[in-house]
């Protein structure tokens, strides 16, 4: 097994370590850490022996390997994708209830034939509409 | 006997509201035609409305003033404006919708942002008096001074949802509409933005049994299904409304919006 150094392997592998630096100096998080580096490792492995993704892809009938790491991480991330979009819609919906709730809550009458009172509550508000 | 109408009315940084409070107010005070309260929803605006504007503005008119402390969107804003319509006076239940005794006749969506008339406000009212249940705002057979490339995106908007909704509407995105209290009882906005307009025509539709020009047939009191006309009115295009109307860009978060909807259910898009 050849490990293959090239500029791109360089540079990959340097943004991999550069982002794994900051990372550790940052997470506190130790079991999201753990993963990273073992994500990051196999990863580096991938870019400076790229025979070991070949001889996989062929083994799983894929012609190349980079195909092999790029096909499910493309399914990854458009799975990633639509989670994140239904956690966004699902917590702008809470959010839209919570501030409604508050808007309703604090409702309050202006003008109208009792211009001297002034922030009466929601049902003394409509008692007069 | 007046007409008791409710304005559900959003507000975002608008600085023509005041006019408009005023115009609503001399209707109010002068015709006796009609006896207003406007539900006004402050969407965020940067600047909070101020009360003794608000108050100077109004005059006799009531407003309730509820206030979004972020900016959700115009639907979020029409839907809060219809919650508090409805919860008003803290009794009106679906009963009594139905044994007529809601205490308001007729509620009506508008904007703040000057471009819709108080007498078209009143027509409108007057449609469903008669027994339609939802009148629309047809602003192309009114005289309306619509900029060619509004009208090119609102006829877009037409044909998208005569396919989606299956309601041919003149004009769809019209945000001048009075309902009656039993059709606004089965609206309930979940969309937060523009696609609130599609939403809200899609309801209509599943819930409506026909639609004419200006012409109202009889309410068929036993009927579960919504009587909808159209009617003329006259849509002003300030500059304001014009900055902050949709655009061909919106168009396109509209749909996402209505996507999103459709995969993820009832939510806020």
């Amino acid at each position: 097994m050849n490990v293959e150094i090239t500029p791109a392997a360089i540079a990959l592998v340097g943004l991999l370590a550069a982002l794994l630096a900051y990372d550790i100096t940052t997470l506190k998080n130790h079991r999201l850490l753990t993963l990273q580096i073992v994500v990051f490792g196999v990863g580096a492995a991938l870019i400076l022996c790229p025979e070991v993704a070949r001889r996989l892809a062929r083994a799983f009938g894929i012609g190349r390997g980079v195909d092999f790491v790029l096909y499910p991480l493309v399914i990854w991330l458009v799975r990633e994708s639509l989670l994140t979009r239904r956690r966004r819609h699902e917590d702008e919906a809470k959010m839209t209830e919570i501030v409604r709730a508050m808007a309703l809550a604090n409702a309050h009458l202006v003008g109208g034939s009792s211009p001297n009172r002034t922030a009466p509550s929601q049902s003394d508000a409509s008692a007069s509409c | 006997m007046a007409v008791r109408i409710a304005i559900l009315m959003p507000a975002y940084n608008e600085a023509e509201l005041f006019s408009t409070l005023a115009e609503l107010a001399e209707l109010h005070r002068d015709r006796g035609e009609a006896e207003i309260c406007v539900f006004l929803v402050d969407d965020g605006s940067q600047v909070p409305l101020a009360h003794e504007s608000l108050q100077a503005a109004a005059g006799t008119m009531p407003v309730v003033l509820a206030r979004h402390v972020v900016n959700l969107g115009q639907g979020a804003a029409i839907e809060t404006a219809r919650r508090l319509a409805l919860d008003s006076r803290s009794t009106m239940k679906s009963r009594q919708i139905e044994s007529g005794q809601a205490p308001f006749d007729v509620f009506v969506t508008m904007d703040a942002d000057g471009q819709h008339r108080p007498s078209d406000v009143l027509e409108l009212a007057r449609q469903v008096t008669s027994g339609a249940d939802v009148a629309l705002g047809n602003r192309f057979a009114g005289a309306s001074n619509v900029p060619r490339s509004r009208r090119l995106l609102l006829n877009v908007a037409r044909i998208f949802e005569r396919i989606t909704t299956g309601l041919a509407l003149s004009d769809a995105h019209n945000g001048l509409r009075a309902f009656s209290p039993r059709a606004i009882a089965r609206m309930r906005l979940v969309h937060n933005r523009m696609a609130h307009a599609t939403e809200l025509t899609h309801q209509i539709s599943r819930a409506s049994r026909a639609i004419g020009a200006n012409c109202v047939a009889n309410r068929d009191s036993d009927s579960d299904r919504l009587v909808v006309v159209e009617v003329p009115v006259s849509v002003r295009y300030t500059s304001e409304s014009r900055a902050k109307g949709q655009k061909a860009s919106g168009a396109v978060t509209i749909v996402v919006d209505l996507l999103q909807g459709f995969l993820f259910g009832k939510g806020s898009g």
